[in-house]
């Protein structure tokens, strides 16, 4: 089973992502509520994907994006972004992120994201 | 009556539809549809509390849970009799509120079919007409079916039960 | 949480519960940002995370209303953002934000009684939207242009066309439909182009414009994005990257000797290694106020806190209280009467001492701080201080003071009410306050402590204050005085006011009518065993102290036998008890015994008579009076014996139980047996 470490400052949004990808097979072997958190987890969980919300205090998902990939680039990363963040999201693409999904999101959307990973 | 108890409470929850257990108050037999009923207890210490009305006798301790019995004797004015080894308390449980109902003995579980359920009649047998929600025929032997519902939520009751 | 026990799906359980707390915080970051007339870095970007974070859950559980208002409100704090000069109309702004925090609490209010969120947020989002516009226009003139910055070292990152020279190359043709609904189909194709780099010579694809025209997505959607590219790579490669694409729906990939007509039309080829210049928009960059971050009280994302279901604490407080009493079952069992227990009695005491602590760790658990109550009041304060035209400031003491989560919900209602009854009939008009000698700007004081086993929370402020004889007055006329006024301590009138059907303001106003709520509030303090006393001083202000129960499960109780019945009263209820004198006990004209004690008369209560209970104990002389007291008033019970202090979990009686006046709830002794709690205020007001 594939291990996911999924990252958002919303408990609900984390809870929501976390229970789609559960129904895809996903484990689920951490969460992280800011990107200094996502890369501390990232480096001792060392999962096999991992999503990054791009609107987080301390540390945002583009920042958190380049940390995960200066440790390890072939880290795996899918972006978590809104409507409107398009120059956000070319960055990341740029960084090395491998995809985003757009909010808001449902089960099908997931299942469909995430069934090539 | 634990074994009995026990053997029924293991069957699912479908082959329980129709099983009945059956009590005396009185002259008269009674029945429970058994899944309402959690235990059957013997009568034990009651705790008496201040302004019930009279067919609340009070609380008692059941491992720890606190569940208020009724002497179903006086809930259908029947003559008060004094308490004996062979009186119990069937525990029921009914919206998530547990009550002990004291009654005379406790007989056994029956089945009783459906096609064998008449509904109880129109003219007032006696007070405790309002409770039966219907007659059973077992044998040469009737059983007046009770609803618990209505036997622990009547009108009477919801005007002077207080809102905690 | 639903109060029925009825179990709701746990994502809305946790969506309500994050809305919440969220437009807590952005009320008072709203507040203070008004109060103080600015905006720093911080808040902005903490209210427009919070708006950002409400948009996307109210859309996940399809509360449109609520997200089209949080994405309007987010676009107009992005506006703020990103041009750090503009010009603020601070109260507009917050007026608006602080309506829509009033709408979502509406709509999340609705939603946890099941109810639908059907409120509008139309005008709200109207609103929102021409504030944005009016303040677009009012900056044309003055914003500095955003800078644009292009990001250096993404040039590491960039992928760059491979040099193969050498090699054999050959040219493919890719067409990618989308899978519906996956959104940004343009920059999802620029990933696919990106990625394509490392492997290919040259790109080329239709529609070409995949970074600058929005038009592009449509013909995606509608045509598929087609790509032609040479590449040293197999087949296999190639369809194996394709393949990894997110949100893929269909791929047609060929190998081809010549390119279609449509990609030779495109002009520009794009054989360029450096990546095409990113415009960034670098919010640091922008001048932005750079004031002292606000110390609003975060205390509750600083710490290391995790959200624990409720239901699931109650649980363990009920079976801590369980072992609680299995524990004097065990210890205190009529077994071991008589019989030499040494070892045991050193065991037993040991585990005294753990079940002790345990308890003493799980309510420490359910205790929280009063701040966020406390804080609540300061949105009332500013709404109606507003509408009053009064100035008044709310001054908060003590806030860290902690206590049981249970009652601090039932404390948040009372206290609402009280505030508003400051605010409306203590504070006065300005000018009334000018011509007493009084400061301009009232205050209103909410302080909370601890005293032992209680908490007191008191709730001052420096109006008017109360008119004893104008109480006293309106009492007599709704027939509710006893004795005559000289007789009565200012605590005793004032208390009047907390009966029912009592009123002196001679209008009613929108947000306190006529004072009917004070006997509610007494009510609702009751529930939870507290007690309220007042006092004042006519003048100069009024103070309203109430005087809680630390905590609601286990309390410190002394045993009594009244018959058969045993009873518990709560030991900080009890002055004293001693045996009473055959003529110490006196009778008034009307019949009420009474007994004095230190040149004091207090009302003797005898609790075999009001439970109807048979004793044999029926002379003065032969059993125990004890005395009590709540906050306002002071009595003597009489019982047939005491039997010990002992501490006891309180347990509710069942519900389908009338509580007689006078009970609190029942607990369970060391014997098995059940004794009823004495709710001493109950019988005080019999």
């Amino acid at each position: 089973m594939k291990r996911v470490l999924i990252t958002d400052d919303a408990t609900f949004m984390r809870l929501s992502l976390k229970s789609m990808l559960e129904k895809c097979g996903f484990e689920i072997v951490g969460e992280a509520e800011n990107g200094k958190v996502a890369i501390e987890k990232y480096k001792k969980l060392r999962p096999d994907i991992v999503t990054l919300d791009i609107t987080m205090p301390v540390m945002d998902g583009l920042e958190a994006l380049k940390g995960i990939k200066e440790f390890d680039k072939n880290a795996k990363i899918i972006m978590i972004s809104a409507m409107g963040q398009e120059t956000i999201v070319r960055q990341a693409i740029i960084l090395g992120a491998i995809g985003f999904v757009i909010k808001p999101f449902n089960q099908q959307t997931i299942t469909k994201a995430f069934s090539k990973l | 009556m634990a074994e009995i108890l026990d053997e029924t409470m293991e069957t699912s929850e479908d082959t329980q539809k129709g099983k009945f257990l059956t009590f005396s108050v009185g002259k008269e037999s009674y029945g429970i549809e058994i899944k309402f009923v959690t235990e059957i207890i013997g009568i034990q210490d009651i705790t008496q509390v201040p302004e019930l009305p009279d067919y609340v006798m009070g609380i008692i301790n059941l491992r720890g849970k606190i569940i208020p019995v009724i002497d179903v004797r006086i809930r259908f004015k029947k003559e008060a009799k004094d308490y004996n080894d062979r009186t119990c308390i069937v525990v029921i449980d009914i919206k998530s509120a547990s009550v002990g109902l004291i009654v005379d003995n406790v007989a056994e579980v029956i089945n009783i079919d459906d096609s064998n359920i008449v509904p109880p009649p129109s003219m007032k047998m006696g007070f405790h007409n309002r409770y039966v929600r219907g007659i059973g025929k077992v044998g040469n032997e009737v059983k007046l079916l009770l609803d618990c519902d209505k036997l622990l939520n009547d009108d009477e009751l919801d005007k002077i039960i207080d809102i905690a | 949480m639903s109060d029925d026990g009825i179990i709701r799906e746990p994502m809305l359980e946790i969506y309500l519960f994050e809305a919440t707390q969220l437009t807590e915080q952005l009320e008072e970051i709203s507040i203070e940002c008004e109060k103080n007339k600015k905006i720093d870095t911080e808040s902005i970007n903490e209210i427009f995370r919070i708006m950002h974070t409400i948009k996307s859950s109210s859309a996940m559980m399809s509360f449109n209303n609520i997200s089209v208002l949080a994405h309007s409100l987010e676009d107009l704090f992005y506006f703020i953002r990103e041009n750090g000069s503009v010009n603020i109309n601070f109260e507009k702004l917050f007026d608006l934000v602080l309506l829509g925090i009033d709408f979502i609490k509406d709509e999340v209010f609705k939603i946890e009684n099941d109810n639908e969120a059907d409120g509008s947020s139309e005008s709200l989002v109207l609103k929102s939207s021409n504030l944005l516009q009016y303040m677009k226009q009012d900056n044309v003139n003055d914003s500095k242009s955003i800078l644009l910055e292009v990001e250096d070292n993404i040039n590491d990152h960039i992928s760059s066309f491979i040099d193969c020279s050498d090699s054999i190359k050959q040219k493919y043709v890719a067409k990618i439909f989308y899978e519906d609904g996956c959104e940004m189909e343009n920059v999802r194709a620029y990933t696919v182009v990106h990625n394509l780099k490392e492997i290919t010579t040259e790109i080329y694809h239709v529609p070409s414009d995949i970074i600058e025209s929005n038009d592009s997505v449509d013909v995606i959607r509608a045509n598929g994005f087609l790509i032609g590219f040479a590449t040293t790579a197999t087949k296999q490669e190639i369809e194996k990257r394709f393949n990894e694409i997110i949100f893929l729906r269909e791929l047609e990939l060929q190998q081809v000797e010549e390119y279609p007509q449509e990609l030779k039309d495109i002009n520009v080829k794009k054989e360029i290694s450096p990546e095409d210049p990113i415009i960034i928009m670098n919010p640091q960059e922008v001048e932005v106020i750079k004031e002292e971050p606000l110390n609003v009280n975060k205390s509750a994302k600083q710490q290391s806190i995790i959200s624990v279901n409720i239901s699931k604490l109650d649980m363990l407080l009920d079976l801590v209280g369980e072992i609680v009493i299995s524990e004097a079952m065990v210890t205190k069992n009529p077994d071991l009467v008589g019989l030499q227990l040494d070892n045991f009695k050193k065991a037993a005491r040991q585990l005294r001492k753990l079940t002790n602590e345990l308890q003493d760790v799980v309510m420490s658990i359910r205790m929280m701080p009063v701040s966020m109550t406390f804080h609540k009041m300061n949105r009332i304060v500013r709404d109606m201080s507003k509408k009053l035209n009064k100035e008044v400031e709310l001054e908060i003491i003590g806030e860290e003071t902690e206590v049981d989560k249970n009652i601090i919900d039932h404390i948040s209602d009372p206290l609402m009410h009280l505030v508003r009854n400051s605010l409306d009939h203590g504070i006065e008009e300005k000018q009334e306050r000018k011509a007493a000698g009084k400061c301009e700007t009232g205050k209103i004081t909410l302080e909370a402590k601890n005293a032992g086993g209680d908490v007191f929370i008191i709730i001052s402020d420096d109006g008017r204050g109360l008119d004893r004889k104008k109480i006293y007055e309106k009492a007599k006329l709704q027939g509710l005085v006893t004795r005559p006024e000289d007789e009565l301590t200012d605590k005793e009138i004032f208390s009047y006011i907390l009966l029912p059907g009592f009123s002196t303001n001679e209008s009613v106003t929108e947000f306190s009518g006529r004072g009917v709520g004070m006997d509610v509030v007494k009510k609702n303090i009751d529930s939870i065993g507290g007690a309220i006393s007042i006092e004042s001083v006519m003048g100069k202000g009024s103070s309203i102290s109430i005087k809680i129960p630390l905590t609601l499960a286990i309390i410190d109780g002394l045993e009594v036998a009244v018959g058969v019945s045993k009873y518990t009263i709560p030991i900080m209820s009890i002055r004293e008890s001693f045996k009473p004198k055959i003529n110490e006990v006196i009778e008034d004209s009307d019949g009420n015994e009474m007994i004095m004690i230190r040149g004091e008369a207090y009302p003797i209560y005898r609790l075999h008579q009001i439970f109807s209970i048979n004793t044999k104990v029926i002379n003065s002389a032969d059993g125990i009076m004890v005395m009590v007291e709540d906050n306002v008033k002071s009595a003597c019970l009489f019982v047939d014996s005491l039997i010990g202090e002992q501490q006891v979990v309180v347990k509710a009686l069942p519900k389908y139980i009338k509580k007689a006046k006078g009970i609190a709830g029942c607990t369970i002794l060391g014997d098995g047996n059940i004794s009823l709690i004495i709710d001493v205020t109950g019988i005080l007001d019999r």
